[in-house]
C-alpha cells in the first residue's frame, strides 16, 4: 500500500539535537503504525541528515553518536522499529553495538551504513546481525520501501 | 537587476552545477528537507560540511607529512570525507575520495598527495559555487522574491 501524503506536524526544526521536541513540518508520507527509528552515527552532519530524512517521511527518530549510547538506550527499554547504524563508530564499533543489541533479543530491522561498502565490512556487519547494508546517504529510493515493509509487518 | 532576471540567473547557475557534475541529486534531496520550520537548513548543513571537510583535509595533509605514514588513518579520514560529501551531493568531491582510497590501498605517498590535491581542488570549487548560489538566493529574497522549490527538469 503506497504511503499517503498529507501534512502532519512532527519532528524538530533546525540542527539542534532536540530529539523529542515537536515543531511544524510537512511530512512526505504517513504510515499505518507510529513508526520509530534510532540513528547511530558519530559524524554530526550525517547524523542530522539521517534523522531529518527519516522524520521527513513520518518516522519518529532519535539520533545518538555512539554505539554505547545506542546499547544503553535499548537496554533501558526503548524500542525502535528501525535502527540505522554506521559501521565505523569511535569507541564501540557498529558491529559490536549490533551484536549487543541483538543479544538483548531485539528483532527490529537493523540497517548498517557505511561511506564505502567493502566485502570484509559487509561480512563483519552481517555476521553481527544487521538485516541490510547500504552506502550513505539515506535515499528515499531505498529507505522508503524498507519503512513500508516494516509498517506492513506490524 | 530586476527580480525576474535574478531568478533566471539563479536557475541557469543551478542547472550548470548539475550539468557539470559538481552537484548531484543528493543536493536536491537536501533542499527538499528545508521548509518553513527549517528555513536555513541547507545553508546550515552545507556550513557544517565545509567545517568538517576543511578539518579532514588538514588531518589528511598532516598524516601524509609524517615520516612513517599511517595509511589506515589517512584511509579513515578519506572514508569519512566520502560519506559527508556524498551526503550533501558534492559529487566531484565524493568521486575524488573514491579515487583517493585506491591510492591509500597502494600505500603510495606520492599518489596520495596527488589525490589529496585533486580532492582539495574539487572541494574549493564546490565551496565557491555554493557560496555563489547562496548569494544569488539571498539577493532574490532581499528583493522580495522567493526561491522556487528545486526540481530536476533537465
Amino acid at each position: 500500500m503506497a504511503p499517503t501524503i498529507e501534512s502532519v506536524y512532527l519532528g524538530n526544526g533546525g540542527l539542534s539535537e532536540g530529539n523529542n521536541k515537536r515543531s511544524n513540518r510537512f511530512v512526505k508520507a504517513t504510515w499505518k503504525n507510529n513508526l520509530t527509528a534510532l540513528v547511530v552515527d558519530n559524524v554530526e552532519l550525517c547524523r542530522v541528515l539521517e534523522r531529518e530524512n527519516l522524520r521527513a517521511y513520518g518516522v519518529e527518530t532519535v539520533a545518538v553518536e555512539t554505539g554505547e549510547a545506542a546499547v544503553e538506550l535499548v537496554a533501558s527499554g526503548s524500542t525502535f522499529n528501525l535502527i540505522f547504524i554506521d559501521i565505523y563508530l569511535p569507541t564501540m564499533s557498529g558491529p559490536e553495538a549490533v551484536r549487543q543489541i541483538r543479544a538483548m533479543g531485539v528483532r527490529s530491522k537493523i540497517i548498517g551504513l557505511t561511506a564505502i561498502i567493502t566485502e570484509k565490512d559487509e561480512q563483519d556487519f552481517f555476521a553481527a546481525g544487521i538485516d541490510e547494508f547500504y552506502e550513505k546517504p539515506l535515499d528515499p529510493d531505498w529507505f522508503v520501501p524498507i519503512i513500508r515493509e516494516v509498517d506492513n509487518q506490524i | 537587476m530586476e527580480l525576474g532576471q535574478m531568478q533566471g540567473r539563479l536557475a541557469e547557475f543551478t542547472k550548470s552545477l548539475y550539468m557539470e557534475g559538481i552537484l548531484d541529486a543528493q543536493f536536491l534531496q537536501l533542499q527538499q528537507l528545508q521548509d518553513e520550520s527549517n528555513p536555513d537548513f541547507v545553508v546550515e548543513v552545507v556550513s557544517l560540511f565545509f567545517e568538517d571537510s576543511e578539518k579532514l583535509l588538514n588531518d589528511i595533509a598532516r598524516a601524509l607529512d609524517q615520516q612513517s605514514v599511517d595509511f589506515k588513518r589517512v584511509d579513515a579520514h578519506v572514508h569519512q570525507l566520502k560519506g559527508s560529501s556524498a551526503s550533501v551531493g558534492a559529487q566531484r568531491v565524493k568521486n575524488a575520495c573514491v579515487a583517493f582510497r585506491n591510492c591509500c590501498e597502494e600505500q603510495n605517498v606520492e599518489g596520495c598527495l596527488r589525490c589529496l590535491q585533486q580532492v582539495k581542488q574539487e572541494h574549493y570549487l564546490v565551496k565557491n559555487k555554493l557560496e555563489t548560489l547562496f548569494r544569488l538566493e539571498q539577493q532574490i529574497v532581499a528583493a522580495g522574491g522567493s526561491v522556487p522549490m528545486a526540481e530536476m527538469t533537465f
